[in-house]
């Protein structure tokens, strides 16, 4: 089975030059932790997700100062959540991001997505626009399938 | 990007015609012409110099310029091994929370003033840049100094300033500040106890006159500060702000590093009483103590080396090395030596100044090591002109470390702090901002150490 059979096609996307507050309570209204940031063909151009803005409202310190915990939040962290609604999302979102073809395997996908650490993978045609999106349950899910069908066609 | 490049080939080219055509040897001008590249490739191409300086000593070797066994000899394995052991112990009190109880400390100050903060972090900054390495100390002095001055509102630069020129000046304290600290211990035969007896007091005599030049300069902004603590109250909501696991493994991490530190500082008696070689303790102190808490915590021993190494760094140093033993392996050294002892008329008190001055100017714009790394088989060379070589050593070091406070990326720690001022707060220092400030600290600390080097017996 290829990854175009499964992914899913009409994908929310978001532009580069968006608001960053506005896409943020886009992912609370779609009830989702990451967007494709796509420019005006389609192409994608990088990836904004919960953890990009978590990252930001965090110190960014905080792994090289090593093991403490937070009894208080600090002020900084009310400071740049209202500092989120004069950002672009360009300035937040991660523009190294991990993709793959349409035509690639299921067990492609999912070698790509375990060492590349993805929970989800853009998926894009052959002039590199996005064409769609395969989260890892949604390869997992269909692997099962299959091999579901596939003992059933050939009982041990 | 290819105009560097260019003044890149051209300069170091250019240096190596030059410095053949006024009669140095085919092996010493291509020496030198390397070591140029490596020096220019830490001004121009930092992402490249390692690059640069694979290839260099690939060619040194093909030219015949040197010969492995002694390429081998000249990279310092010892100093770098030093280094490896001491990365590795920090990489454990970073994981053991030893770093964010300090800035704990700091938030958790009673009857918080500004200039009870100011004097705090000047102390701490240059006390913890002397322990343990500029580069680590710096990174949590910011994060507590960003959160204070979060917390009450106040412009972070001025304190972010202050508490990085302590640094620079507290990292020539000990041989363990700066990496040029050890590389100067390793090759000078200077011990621990020269540099607690000779250039901690000097170093506190500095931190002294800096704390006096930026209380007068920032003076403003501290008032400003005490200000904000009349108008929003103590530091109520930063006592609480973090805690750090009261665990046993915070102080097993912190005994570990004591006894590395109080063993260090003996090792020269030590030496003697066991009739071993000069630094052997110097130098395996941290293996020792690195190897044991590898053991001790075996499950995060490939973490430790392959996480809180930097081999990036410490590669680079390894072949730098190598290059400025080349330029003292084919003699251009020497020669070098011969003409600034002309240049100084066979005088010590000029020497000493040239030196100073020399490594002061030079590393307020490149890395330190690699001026340092230079200068040392320079230094090694006057020892066959009969002078005096303990004044010269200390001008280095001084210099070395001291010159970094003059511009705003005249050391790792600036850069490293003011990366993180970027990040968190979206401000970028101008050049003159830090440069004014700065170039009165440098000059003023220096023109200190000078008189010192110059008029104190205990330096000759």
């Amino acid at each position: 089975m290829k990854v175009k059979e499964i992914m899913t096609k009409n994908v929310t996307s978001i532009s580069a030059d968006a608001n960053a507050r506005e896409a943020l309570d886009l992912l609370e209204k779609k009830q989702i932790s990451g967007l494709p940031v796509v420019d005006s063909g389609d192409k994608l151009v990088g990836m904004f997700t919960e953890k990009d803005i978590l990252s930001y409202i965090l110190p960014s310190y905080i792994d090289k100062v090593g093991k403490f915990i937070y009894e208080e939040n600090p002020k900084s962290t009310r400071r740049k959540f209202s500092e989120l609604s004069k950002m672009k999302v360009s300035q937040l979102m991660r523009k190294e991001v991990v993709t793959i073809g349409e035509d690639t395997t299921l067990c492609e996908v999912a070698r790509v997505m375990l060492t590349q650490k993805a929970r989800r993978l853009p998926v894009l045609d052959k002039t590199g626009r996005m064409t769609g999106i395969v989260a890892r349950c949604d390869v997992l899910k269909a692997m099962f399938e299959e091999a579901k069908a596939a003992a059933n066609a050939q009982p041990l | 990007m290819l105009k560097k490049f260019i003044i890149l080939i051209c300069i170091s080219l250019g240096l190596g015609f030059f410095t053949k055509s006024i009669g140095l040897s085919s092996h010493q001008a291509l020496a030198i012409s390397i070591f140029s590249v490596s020096i220019l490739g830490t001004l121009f191409f930092w992402d490249f110099r390692l690059g640069f300086t694979f290839i260099g000593i690939s060619i040194l070797l093909i030219t015949r310029t040197i010969d492995l066994e002694n390429m081998i000899k000249s990279a310092s394995v010892e100093v770098i091994l030093f280094l490896v052991g001491m990365m590795v112990i920090v990489g454990l009190l970073k994981s053991s929370g030893f770093f964010a109880w300090i800035v704990s400390l700091i938030l958790r100050v009673r009857n918080f003033t500004a200039n009870k903060f100011f004097l705090l972090i000047c102390v701490i900054s240059s006390l913890m840049a002397c322990a343990i390495d500029e580069v680590t100390s710096i990174i949590f002095i910011v994060a507590a100094i960003l959160e204070i001055c979060d917390y009450f509102e106040v412009d972070p630069v001025p304190f972010l300033i202050v508490a990085v020129l302590s640094t620079n000046i507290g990292s020539s304290g000990t041989a363990l500040g700066n990496p040029i600290g050890i590389l100067i211990a390793a090759k000078s035969g200077l011990t621990f106890e020269d540099f607690l007896v000779r250039a901690f007091p000097l170093m506190l005599l500095s931190l002294g006159l800096t704390i006096f030049i930026v209380r007068f300069w920032y003076r403003n902004e501290l008032s400003e500060l005490d200000r904000k603590i009349k108008e929003l109250g103590q530091n109520e909501i930063l006592v609480r702000l973090i805690s750090v696991p009261p665990e046993r493994e915070l102080k097993i991490s912190l005994g570990i590093f004591g006894a590395t530190l109080f063993f260090i500082s003996l090792h020269h008696r030590l030496e003697l009483l066991w009739g071993l070689e000069a630094n052997t303790i110097l130098l395996t102190m941290p293996l020792i103590s690195s190897g044991c808490l590898m053991i001790w915590k075996w499950q995060r021993a490939r973490d430790y080396i392959e996480k809180d190494v930097e081999w990036w760094t410490l590669l680079f140093f390894m072949l730098l090395f190598a290059q400025a033993g080349t330029l003292k392996y084919t003699g251009a050294t020497d020669v070098l030596a011969r003409n600034l002892a002309g240049l100084a008329g066979n005088s010590l008190s000029v020497l000493i100044g040239m030196v100073l001055w020399i490594s002061t100017i030079g590393s307020s714009i490149l890395d330190n090591v690699v001026l340092v790394a230079a200068f040392i088989p320079v230094i090694q060379s006057f020892q066959s002109l009969n002078l005096n070589l303990h004044p010269l050593w200390w001008a280095l070091l001084f210099g070395g470390c001291f010159g970094g406070n003059i511009t705003l990326v005249g050391s790792t720690a600036n850069i490293v702090a003011l990366g993180i001022l970027e990040k968190e707060k979206k401000v970028r220092i101008t050049f003159f901002r830090w440069f004014w400030v700065g170039l009165t600290v440098g000059l003023s600390t220096t023109l200190l150490v000078w008189l010192a080097l110059l008029f104190l017996p205990i330096y000759h």
